[in-house]
Parts: C-alpha cells; sequence; structure tokens
C-alpha cells in the first residue's frame, strides 16, 4: 500500500507552509493506471474526473448548506434575529467569539487564517493540489463562529476554501494521476464559491480570473461542471431565492451612463483606500509578538462590536438583509456613505486580525451602500436623472468587485447574474471599467495578489498574463535576403549567383513548394564534385527547411533556430512569400531587448 | 491508515458507487438538518408575524414593519410575511418605502402571477404612484386572478377601487368602461347598485345611474335615497319628466330632503316653460313662447344693468352699433365690445314677428323666436353668471335642445 502525500507544513497564516514539501507522485500514477486498466474502454480517467467533478459539486454543495447554516444559527443563537444598536451582546459576543477563534486558529486549525482565496491558488501552483482536510474543517467552523458572531467578513471565501478542501482530500483518497489532483483544488473552489453565491457563472470566471490564474479548455469543463453541480444542490436545499431581492432598475438615457461612470470612478477609490488600509496593516500586526495574536480576533470584535453598537450594526457579519434594505431604499444617502466608510473600518480590522473569513461579502457591502449614496446624491443635483437608488446600488456592487478584486470578468457577470437583469449591463460595464482603471493606478498588484506576496509567494495570476508582452515571430524577424536561390536552377549557375554575396547561407525555393537550405562552402563543394550540370533540388535533401509564419510566438522559433541558419517566415495565405527570414542572432537579440519582469514584495 | 486504504475499491465502477452511496447519505443527513433548522425558524417567524399583525391592527406601522423583516430574516420566502410587510410599507404613508414594497410584490408576482392578492397590493402601488397604465393592468389581473375565499365579491370590490382611482384621476371614459362591467356582474342587492349608480354619476353617465336607481327601486320601491338618486340622476339626463315624477316620490317619501325639493321645483318649472313639450296644445305653445320671450327680455335688460351696457342709446341702431363697436375694437386692441345690444337688436326684430304666430303660413317661427331666447339665456348665462328661477329653466330647455340636435 501507498504511503500518505506528506503534509506541508503551513506558515503562521496557514498561506505560506515553511518548507513546501513536494507531494510524491510516482505511486498515485500507478495505482491509478491499475485503477483504469480493469474497465478500459469503457473509463478512462478523462471520464472518471469529470464524473468526480460532479461528485465534488455536490459535496461541496452539501458543506456549503450547513455552512450557511451554521452562520445562520450562530448569529441567531448568539445575536438574534435583528440585532439593534445600544446592546451589550454586540460588545460581549464578538470579542469572545474572538478569544475561541484566534485559540482555535493557534492551536487546532493553523491553516485557516484570512480568505481561503490565496490558500487555494498556493495549492494548485505550489502545493501540487494539496489541501489539509483539516483546513476545510477549521475554515468551517471558525469561519462560520467569526461571522455568526458579529465579525465583518464573509462566507463566500471560506466557502470556496472548504470546497476545494473536500476536493483535495477525495482526489488524495482516490489517489488520481497528480495532475489531475492538482486540479481538483480550483475545482472544489469553483464549486464552493458556486454554492456560496447561488450563481455559477461567476463562481467560475472567479477561479478561472483569481485562482487558476490562466484560461485552459481541459480545465473549464470540470470547473464549469462542479459549480453547476453545487448550485443545484444548494437550490434544492436553500431554494433558487438570491442572496438579496432584486430592485426595479432602470436605464433609460445613454447619457446617464456619466453617472454611472462617476460612481465607478468614486468606487475605485474606495477599493485603493479599503486594499491599501488592509496591505498597511496586516504585515504591522503580523509583525507583533505572537501573544498578541491571542487577542487580535477579540479586538477585533469589539471594535467591529462598537462600531454596532454605536449605531450601525448593520456592518456586522455579512451583511446581506441590509444590503437588500439599502437596494429598496431604506436609508438615506449620508447614512449609506457612513455605512460603506464604516464597513471599509470594519472588514479591514477584521480581515488583519486572521480572522477566517472572506472579502467577496463586505466588497459587495460596501458597493452597494456606495452606489446607493452616489446614486442619490447625483439625483439630488441633477433630478432628471432615471436610475434608482437600486440600480445605483447594484452596479456599486459590481464596481467594488471590479475595483477592490481586481476581477474585471466576474464583476460584469456577478452583477447580470444576481440580478438576473440585462438591462443594466452597459452601466455596469462602464462603471466596473472606471473603477479597474482607478484602482489600477494608484494600485500596483490586486489585493489577493498583494497579500500572498506579504506572505512570501509569488503566483501567477491572470492579470500578469494579460499585460505580459508577448514576443512575436516578427518582433525578431529581419528583412528578406537579397539572394534566393531556386531549386529548379543548375547548381553552377546558383553558385555564380552567391559569388558576389557576403551571406554564407542561401535559403532555396524549392519547386513546387516548400523551403530548403544551403552554405555557400556546400553549394561550392558540389560545384568542384563536378554537379554543375544538377539542378539544386536533385543534390539537396528531400527533407524540407521548417517554416514560420510572423504571427506564432517567438519561443516557437527556438526549435529551430539552433539547427538552421535561417528559418523563413512566410506569408500564412501564400507560403511562398516570403515575408523576412529569423536567425539564432535575431531572436536572442530579441528576447535580450525585452525588459525583465521584476517580481518585488509588496508590503 | 493502511485499514482505511484497504476499505478503497480499486475499480472505477466500483468507486462511483461508494460515491453515489455517499452523496445520498450527505443529502439524507443535510436534508435531515435543514428540515429542523427551517421548522425552528418557521416557528419563530409565525410568531414574529403574528405580533406585526397586531401591531398592524393597532395602527402602528413602524413597529408592524420591523416584526415583519424579523419574520421575514426567520422565514425568508414565506409569501404571506412577503405580502404583509409589502402591505405594511405601502401604507405607512412614506413614499420612499414604495420601492420596497413594490420589489417584494413583483417578486411574488413572479413567482406566482395569477395571485389576485398580491396583483391587488400591486395595483396598490401603481396607484399610490398614480401610474394608471400599471394600476388598470394589475387591477385587472386581480379580478381575473385567483382568490382564495369569496372570489365575486373581492372581484367586485377590485372593480370598484379600479373606478374609484380612475375617478380620482378623471379618467371618466375609462371609469364608465369598468362601471358598466361591474353592473353586468352585480347581484340583486340594492347596496351595491346604489354604490354603482353613485359612481355612475361621479363619472358623469346619468343614464347610466338612473338605470341603476331604477333597479334599486325594484328591489326597494320606498327607498327615499334611490328615489332622491334617480330623481337628480333623470334631472342631469334631462328626462325632466321622469325627474319630476321620482322627485316627486323623493320629497314625499322623505319632506326634509331639500335638494330634492329644490330639484323638484326647478324640474316643474322646465317642464312649464318647455313650448316644445309634448302634449300641450297650440294656444298652450303660444302662450309659453310669449311668456319666455318676455322673461328672456327681462334677463337681457338686467344682465345690461348688471355689466353698466346702456341699452337704450344703442336701441335705435343695435347692430349697426355693434358692428362698427367690433372694427374699431379690432382696431384698437380695447376689450370686446358687449354682445348685449345685438341680443337686444334680434330680440326686437323677433318682438315685431311675435303676432304671427298663429298664422299657417309660419311654422318656422316659434322655433326662430325661441332661438332668439335660448341665446339671450346663453349669452347672458355666460357674462352674468349662472341665472336663477325660470331663466335657468329657460337655459336648461335650450340645453337639451342643443343636445338632441347634435
Amino acid at each position: 500500500m501507498n504511503a500518505p502525500p506528506p503534509i506541508a507544513n503551513p506558515g503562521p497564516d496557514g498561506s505560506s507552509p515553511s518548507v513546501p514539501t513536494p507531494v510524491p507522485t510516482a505511486a498515485p500514477r500507478r495505482v491509478s493506471q491499475r485503477l483504469f486498466s480493469s474497465v478500459e474502454g469503457v473509463f478512462n480517467e478523462e471520464l472518471f474526473f469529470l464524473i468526480l467533478c460532479v461528485f465534488i459539486g455536490i459535496f461541496s454543495g452539501l458543506a456549503v448548506v450547513c455552512f450557511r447554516l451554521a452562520i445562520d444559527w450562530t448569529h441567531l443563537a448568539l445575536l438574534g434575529p435583528l440585532p439593534e444598536a445600544h446592546s451589550w451582546r454586540l460588545l460581549a459576543v464578538p470579542s469572545l467569539a474572538g478569544l475561541v477563534v484566534a485559540f482555535l486558529v493557534l492551536h487546532v486549525f493553523p491553516g485557516i487564517r484570512g480568505s481561503g482565496v490565496n490558500q487555494t491558488k498556493s495549492a494548485l501552483y505550489i502545493f501540487n493540489g494539496f489541501i489539509p482536510f483539516r483546513t476545510a474543517v477549521g475554515k468551517f467552523i471558525c469561519a462560520g463562529l467569526a461571522i455568526g458572531s458579529g465579525q465583518s467578513l464573509g462566507p463566500e471565501d471560506p466557502s470556496l476554501q472548504i470546497g476545494a478542501g473536500i476536493a483535495s482530500a477525495l482526489g488524495r483518497q482516490l489517489q488520481i494521476s497528480r495532475e489531475k489532483i492538482r486540479l481538483m483544488a480550483p475545482v472544489g473552489a469553483a464549486a464552493g464559491l458556486a454554492a456560496a453565491f447561488n450563481a455559477p457563472i461567476s463562481a467560475v470566471l472567479f477561479v478561472i480570473e483569481e485562482v487558476i490564474g490562466r484560461w485552459s479548455a481541459g480545465i473549464l469543463g470540470s470547473v464549469v461542471l462542479a459549480a453547476v453541480s453545487s448550485v443545484v444542490i444548494v437550490r434544492s436545499f436553500l431554494g433558487s431565492e438570491p442572496l438579496f431581492r432584486i430592485p426595479v432598475t432602470t436605464f433609460k438615457r445613454p447619457r446617464e451612463l456619466i453617472a454611472y461612470a462617476v460612481l465607478g470612478l468614486v468606487g475605485g477609490l474606495a477599493s485603493v483606500v479599503f486594499a491599501k488600509t488592509i496591505g498597511y496593516l496586516r504585515p504591522r500586526l503580523k509583525a507583533l509578538p505572537r501573544w498578541t495574536q491571542y487577542f487580535q480576533p477579540a479586538l477585533a470584535g469589539l471594535a467591529v462590536g462598537l462600531i454596532g453598537f454605536l449605531g450601525a450594526p448593520q456592518v456586522m457579519g455579512a451583511g446581506y438583509g441590509f444590503m437588500d434594505e439599502a437596494m429598496h431604499g431604506q436609508y438615506v444617502w449620508k447614512f449609506l456613505l457612513i455605512l460603506a466608510l464604516l464597513k471599509i473600518v470594519a472588514t479591514s480590522i477584521s480581515f488583519v486580525s486572521g480572522t477566517p473569513g472572506g472579502m467577496f461579502a463586505p466588497a459587495l457591502f460596501v458597493g452597494a451602500m456606495l452606489g446607493g449614496a452616489v446614486g442619490d446624491i447625483e439625483r439630488l443635483l441633477f433630478p432628471h436623472l432615471t436610475g434608482t437608488t437600486g440600480t445605483y446600488a447594484l452596479v456599486g456592487m459590481g464596481v467594488l468587485f471590479a475595483g477592490f478584486l481586481r476581477a474585471p470578468m466576474t464583476s460584469v457577470f456577478m452583477v447580470l447574474e444576481v440580478s438576473g437583469n440585462y438591462e443594466i449591463i452597459v452601466p455596469v460595464i462602464v462603471a466596473n471599467a472606471c473603477s479597474y482603471l482607478v484602482s489600477r493606478s494608484f494600485l500596483a498588484v490586486p489585493i489577493f495578489d498583494m497579500l500572498t506576496r506579504q506572505d512570501g509567494l509569488i503566483l501567477p495570476s491572470l492579470e500578469e498574463e494579460r499585460e505580459e508582452t508577448i514576443l512575436r515571430v516578427e518582433d525578431a524577424m529581419v528583412a528578406v535576403p537579397k539572394t534566393i536561390l531556386s531549386a529548379q536552377d543548375y547548381v553552377d549557375g546558383n553558385a555564380r549567383r552567391v559569388e558576389d554575396s557576403t551571406e554564407t547561407a542561401f535559403l532555396v525555393r524549392m519547386h513546387p513548394s516548400g523551403w530548403n537550405i544551403i552554405t555557400r562552402d556546400q553549394l561550392q563543394r558540389l560545384y568542384r564534385e563536378g554537379k554543375g550540370e544538377l539542378t539544386l533540388a536533385s543534390v539537396l535533401p528531400s527533407q524540407t527547411l521548417p517554416s514560420l509564419f510572423p504571427d506564432l510566438p517567438l519561443d516557437s522559433a527556438l526549435h529551430y533556430v539552433n539547427d538552421y541558419p535561417l528559418v523563413p517566415v512566410v506569408n500564412r495565405a501564400d507560403s511562398r512569400k516570403l515575408e523576412g527570414v529569423v536567425t539564432r542572432d535575431s531572436v536572442f537579440k530579441k528576447y535580450e531587448s525585452r525588459p525583465s519582469v521584476e517580481v518585488s514584495s509588496t508590503s | 491508515m493502511s485499514w482505511r486504504r484497504k476499505l478503497i475499491p480499486r475499480s472505477a465502477p466500483m468507486l462511483l458507487l461508494v460515491l453515489t452511496v455517499g452523496a445520498a447519505a450527505g443529502f439524507a443527513a443535510v436534508g435531515h438538518l435543514v428540515t429542523r433548522y427551517t421548522l425552528n425558524q418557521q416557528a419563530r417567524g409565525r410568531k414574529l408575524y403574528y405580533l406585526g399583525v397586531a401591531d398592524a391592527a393597532a395602527g402602528r406601522s413602524d413597529d408592524a414593519i420591523a416584526a415583519f423583516r424579523a419574520a421575514l430574516s426567520c422565514d425568508p420566502t414565506n409569501s404571506q410575511y412577503q405580502l404583509s410587510l409589502a402591505r405594511a410599507l405601502r401604507d405607512s404613508n412614506d413614499p420612499s418605502r414604495l420601492d420596497e414594497a413594490e420589489s417584494y410584490l413583483l417578486a411574488l408576482w413572479q413567482r406566482s402571477p395569477q395571485d389576485a392578492a398580491v396583483n391587488l397590493a400591486l395595483a396598490r402601488v401603481a396607484a399610490h404612484r398614480g401610474v394608471i397604465e400599471d394600476a388598470v393592468r394589475y387591477y385587472h389581473n386581480a379580478m381575473y386572478g385567483v382568490w382564495s375565499s369569496d372570489p365575486d365579491g373581492n372581484r367586485s370590490r377590485a372593480r370598484i377601487e379600479l373606478i374609484q382611482f380612475l375617478l380620482q384621476k378623471h379618467a371618466l371614459a375609462q371609469a364608465d368602461s369598468e362601471l358598466i362591467a361591474l353592473a353586468a356582474a352585480l347581484p340583486p342587492d340594492p347596496a351595491a347598485h346604489a354604490q354603482a349608480a353613485q359612481l355612475f354619476e361621479t363619472a358623469q353617465d346619468y343614464p347610466g345611474a338612473l338605470a341603476q336607481y331604477e333597479i334599486v327601486l325594484r328591489l326597494e320601491p320606498e327607498n327615499s335615497i334611490a328615489l332622491a338618486g334617480a330623481g337628480e340622476a333623470a334631472y342631469r339626463a334631462a328626462n325632466y319628466t321622469l325627474a319630476a315624477h321620482y322627485l316627486h316620490d323623493a320629497a314625499q317619501a322623505d319632506p326634509h330632503n331639500e335638494q330634492a325639493k329644490k330639484l323638484q321645483d326647478l324640474t316643474e318649472l322646465v317642464l312649464a316653460s318647455n313650448p316644445f313639450h309634448s302634449h300641450i296644445s297650440d294656444a298652450e305653445r303660444d302662450r309659453r313662447i310669449t311668456a319666455d320671450f318676455v322673461q328672456a327680455e327681462d334677463r337681457l335688460l338686467l344682465c345690461a344693468r348688471q355689466t353698466g351696457v346702456d341699452l337704450d342709446n344703442s336701441k335705435s341702431d343695435g347692430s349697426k352699433s355693434v358692428e362698427v363697436d367690433n372694427s374699431r375694437n379690432r382696431n384698437s386692441q380695447s376689450p370686446p365690445a358687449s354682445p348685449l345690444p345685438a341680443l337686444q337688436a334680434r330680440w326686437m326684430a323677433a318682438k315685431a314677428q311675435l303676432r304671427d304666430l298663429r298664422s299657417p303660413t309660419e311654422t318656422d317661427l316659434p322655433d326662430a323666436i325661441m332661438d332668439v331666447v335660448f341665446q339671450i339665456e346663453q349669452q347672458t348665462a355666460s357674462i352674468c353668471g349662472q341665472p336663477q328661477g325660470r331663466d335657468l329653466a329657460l337655459l336648461m330647455i335650450s340645453q337639451k335642445r342643443e343636445a338632441a340636435g347634435q
């Protein structure tokens, strides 16, 4: 029997293991082969993996249903159905729960601090998809207790990690190949997030944008299957109601887009403030002596409770109920603005204290409040605007998603999927684009990348990939050589043609198509050997020279430039038409001239 | 660990079977958990809901809203709670809460668009907002939707509410068509027909009102309110003979009804002054024309005095002077000249023909003379205000003649 894979030691916050130990792979591969050999022809590993994704979705969905019940039950038991300001519970409950959470995080579940998105990404890229099952259990208990007791955090990111943890554990137990085990974590993450959001498309996009960090057709099918099956499970237990009631949304005049663009700019700035606050406080609190970590969640709970006690209990917990109320015009703009600011403060405190919990719901909360406030102010100044408070709040959610989490595609689809209303797609795109641009202008890296870099990890991101300059063959291409030989001509004629040339190698145009190459020395040798009366075609080897197209990545030229002194670059529409050539020198010079990508740790 | 690994099946179908069994077991366990939790929450929600109902009944709308909200937080998909909260929000006299009320109702509507109670609530929200098109649509949905109890009564009440809303918005034609539909479906209930009659009156469909009062009177012949209503409706419909009949009976049934008595007097005056009434002799017709003609002159002179127009100076060449005055007015942009001298000129011209009333060759003369009378009454009414007594009667006869001519 094979030994279980060694468990990586998580770092103090669970995101950066001190000694990343690779998981042994040879043994699982052997078992995997045995698993499928008996039923070859019916099940191959690909098909089995797809079916497994459905089961991951089912198990993740069941876990997320329990997680949501646990949060609701904790909230009801500890704070009551609708907590009101000036209640002593608001101070006591989050503080005491913070003490319990701190103890559990430090002594029982050491890998569960923070949101869970980065840990899942680390699992994919560093630990071969390995997430300890204990992390999923710990996340369930501690995040449930923290959010239920009123810490200003959301349940989505923990759901993502719970799903990833379940998937990873399942993959290990079934001993499928290392390649597939590595994919289990993002598949489970998509299932967990889809179940938490009740929105499969957004979950798939987010996992691709933020966890996997690249578009890959191979994994898309598995992620979609898992996400859809988990959503089906959640809906069968909890109904298909959205997280909040969708307000009446209106968008009538195109010139109102200016108002939404302003919302995007304001949301972008708020995102920057939010992310910078977390980025500034987190390393400083982590650097404090270890004993302070026993009290940080409790003090954060006390601070959040104090905000609630003094008159804004809306900022406690995930806050979906209050987003609902804000979207339906229950608050005046001044209060909406205050709630947005207080939520940024409360979430920053809760998150940097190391309390397990997510930032999705708080980002949506801030976006909804800010959107409602900006919309109301704009309508006060320009009464002809037709958008309702709910419309602005809904757009505002997407704005924070685009600016704070820097997931532009997810942000658009999330609003559309949650609202089920395509009428507001244009305002959403405009506002999100503005927010994204503002955030990028003031914030070098997205929040999740910033957190991983603070933990000393450098993981790939889709944003980096999107912006990476891709070198193409045309960038290294040099002009067509003056002398092109024809395979139909005789050797002596060709030898005369190259006499005055300074080049050492010459392209030969083959008939009817294709290219070959011959050096000056080879040509002269053939002439000396008395083969001057023969055509080049008859003396050249039959194997033709590989050719490239101008738009291919420059990497593809590397396969040939070592073997051939010249590689022809031809037109895609006419392979006899020469666009230029690449040489080893031209390719390497191009690589040398590219600015190096320097990854710096952001603190 | 090795014993655990021994339990893991070695073939893919067996693994899938194990996973299926595991999923089914998980499904059952979570289902049990969710059911227990849901039942617990529902019980808590019910308590809060009844608290809200009591608050709403006592007029404490803010407390009711808070209680309904709390109930909904326990049982978020409960339609009854949502509907109650939406109603409480709508009735809270806070226009800013209408959006939220509408949102709840729209969510309910999407779930069951045939639910009449939801449609009625949405109609009321639209009515609060004054959006006629939406209100009419939702009221109609409510009328043709599914009611849990007393469907006929509820449908009728919804239509009456729609009619009242349309009347309030002065959409009289729409209201009238709804009233016709309402009247056709009313049960033989005097109160319902009386209400319909009043609505017809408000919609200015007096024949419709009269028809409804007559139904009431067939059911309750001694109903004094219906008698007075029928009389007034007939009077407004210019059916003076019938009006006199009903108003007479109304005055007898309820001697304290001053309005009925006043209308009865006026109606009798109309009947007594009308030279075109059938069943009167030629002599009586001539007598009435002569009396009306004299009455018109008195009215003309009185109006001239009231407005300070000197008819004596313009008596010699009335029409000419009017023409001159008018041309001067057009040139100088001064206020328009009074039409009273011209009217007096026409009256004088007609007076000369009055003696030919009995001539068998002058068959059109009664109409021509009464035209002058009617013109005087109409013009003086527009210049000097609504007349009283016989002048009013003549004005009403003229209006009836005009309506009949049209």
